[in-house]
């Protein structure tokens, strides 16, 4: 599994060199704004959470560039766990994008106060960008595997959209199971379910994408 | 002898290009070098995929090291090095990159031993691997494969590409390779005259088919070809003809025992062979 994750940080390092290059810009730019409207942090914050995921999650497809994805099944690994190494490789770069969000939304209350009405607003940011970026992957890698690397780029955005999609459908479901104004603790306990619902769709991808390249031939 | 490789009766075939490899049986004893030759699309690759699991057989059976290897047999896979003919790695790996990666997949990855090919083959480690030459990419996966102390080399048109004095330094590598009598090569190729230098046994495979296997000494030293005349040709055995083709005014005919027919055909020209004229006529001439 070790030579699996390096494999995959040397795919995303690259990319995510430049994107962090573009993070740190814009976080500089976004904490030295005044945050009276919330909208600019909340924008950095989902961009870098889905951000980082989406370079990491688009990375796979530079195995396929060369004869290396064929070359690795004959190392001594398992496909399930090449399948398995992605979904970590993701997860990492997930907390990555996490971490400059959290970071820079601390900075900005630090510089200019709490922007947001509730505290539970913030605890909502993360969810979003969090369950976004988690549904974003469950759905890609099975997807890649199925349709081949030539439609790649159209399986991204679907995932993407995907995700996004999964988020509105939630919430839907979430406003309307507490029609009224919700409490913190009704807003808690959706944001988990949210995060919930992310992260079984994506432990539920591993194995489905680990059974649809076990068949894939090269 | 025991055998580190053994295929019975492989078979595969891809319906939306209608190619079928054709129940492929030899086998590759330990301290030898088979070599796998067969014009482009004959069927080798897909033979190495078939033996490496990176493509699902049909049926048949392929033992390595007296097993059959599944997904899990990862020891097997340990003991295995294989090169294909081009861009094994990604480009934007560095060797330094690449020796990180082989270290966290392969338990008895040798760093130390990684370095030593690297120097003696020139090959800067700190370079991205797209900056190399076509010679440069073949003696890094070389290298790569080496510096895992596997038992049998699986190389695909590992060669190709190399210029004849790199050829040649790196057919001395897998013969210096085979001098441990627990390590074999399967060596797919259509440049026959590395073949000719380092192959023990010469496997021939056309349009999925294996059509001959023999040692690569009995194919120069046996096999001859006879250059009839049609009148001379009708007058053949057939069982002594195992391929034909037709030139401008002979016949060329490849027969497996040239001083044979030196005694039984006295008045026809019957020269020593090549393995690259054997190769075409079992692939551009006819059968009987």
């Amino acid at each position: 599994m070790r030579g699996l994750l390096r494999n995959n940080f040397y795919g995303t390092l690259a990319g995510a060199k430049a994107f962090a290059g573009i993070a740190v810009l814009l976080g500089v730019f976004v904490v030295a704004m005044d945050n009276a409207i919330p909208t600019l942090i909340i924008s950095y914050a989902l961009l870098v959470m889905i951000g980082f995921s989406l370079n990491s999650i688009a990375s796979i497809r530079k195995d396929s560039a060369t004869k290396w994805a064929k070359y690795k099944l004959t190392a001594p690994v398992k496909r399930a766990d090449v399948v398995k190494s992605f979904f970590v490789s993701q997860l990492l770069w997930l907390a990555v994008g996490t971490g400059f969000a959290a970071t820079a939304v601390a900075l900005s209350v630090a510089l200019h106060g709490f922007p947001f009405d509730r505290s539970t607003d913030v605890f909502m940011l993360f969810v979003v960008g969090i369950g976004i970026s988690l549904f974003m992957g469950a759905f890609f890698v099975p997807l890649y595997f199925l349709s081949g690397e030539e439609r790649s780029e159209v399986i991204l955005v679907v995932s993407l959209l995907g995700g996004v999609g999964m988020l509105m459908g939630l919430t839907a479901l979430i406003n309307k199971r507490y029609p009224g104004t919700m409490t913190s603790r009704q807003i808690v306990f959706s944001g988990i379910f949210m995060i919930a619902c992310g992260a079984a769709a994506f432990a539920l991808s591993c194995p489905v994408a680990a059974r649809v390249f076990r068949r894939k031939e090269y | 002898m025991e055998n580190i490789l053994e295929l019975h009766n492989l078979t595969k075939s891809y319906p939306k290009s209608e190619f079928t490899l054709e129940q492929i049986t030899f086998s590759l004893p330990y301290g030898s070098i088979l070599g796998f030759v067969g014009e482009n699309g004959a069927g080798k690759t897909t033979t190495i995929s078939c033996i490496l699991n990176t493509a699902a057989k049909d049926s048949g059976t392929v033992k390595l090291f007296g097993k059959e290897m599944g997904d899990g047999d990862t020891d097997i896979r340990e003991r295995i090095g294989v090169v294909y003919d081009g861009d094994n790695f990604p480009g934007f790996w560095t060797a330094k990159q690449l020796s990180k990666v082989m270290a966290g997949l392969y338990r008895n990855w040798d760093e130390a031993l990684f370095r030593k090919y690297l120097e003696e083959f020139h090959l800067p480690s700190k370079q991205k691997i797209r900056h190399y030459s076509k010679g440069m990419t073949m003696k890094l996966a070389i290298a790569a494969a080496l510096s895992h102390h596997p038992e049998l080399l699986i190389l695909d048109e590992a060669t190709s590409g190399l210029d004849p004095v790199m050829r040649d330094d790196m057919l001395d590598v897998f013969l210096e390779f085979v001098q441990e009598e627990n390590h074999a090569i399967l060596l797919s190729s259509h440049i026959t005259s590395d073949l000719e230098k380092v192959a023990d046994t010469i496997a021939f495979i056309h349009e999925g088919r294996l059509i001959l296997t023999e040692a690569k000494d009995e194919l120069i030293y046996r096999y001859a070809v006879m250059r009839c005349k049609e009148s001379q040709f009708r007058t053949l055995d057939k069982e002594d003809i195992l391929a034909y083709r037709k030139r401008d005014m002979q016949i060329d005919v490849l027969v497996a025992d040239g001083s044979k027919a030196r005694h039984k055909y006295k008045e026809v020209v019957v020269d020593h062979t090549s393995v690259d004229e054997i190769m075409l006529l079992l692939m551009k001439g006819e059968r009987i």
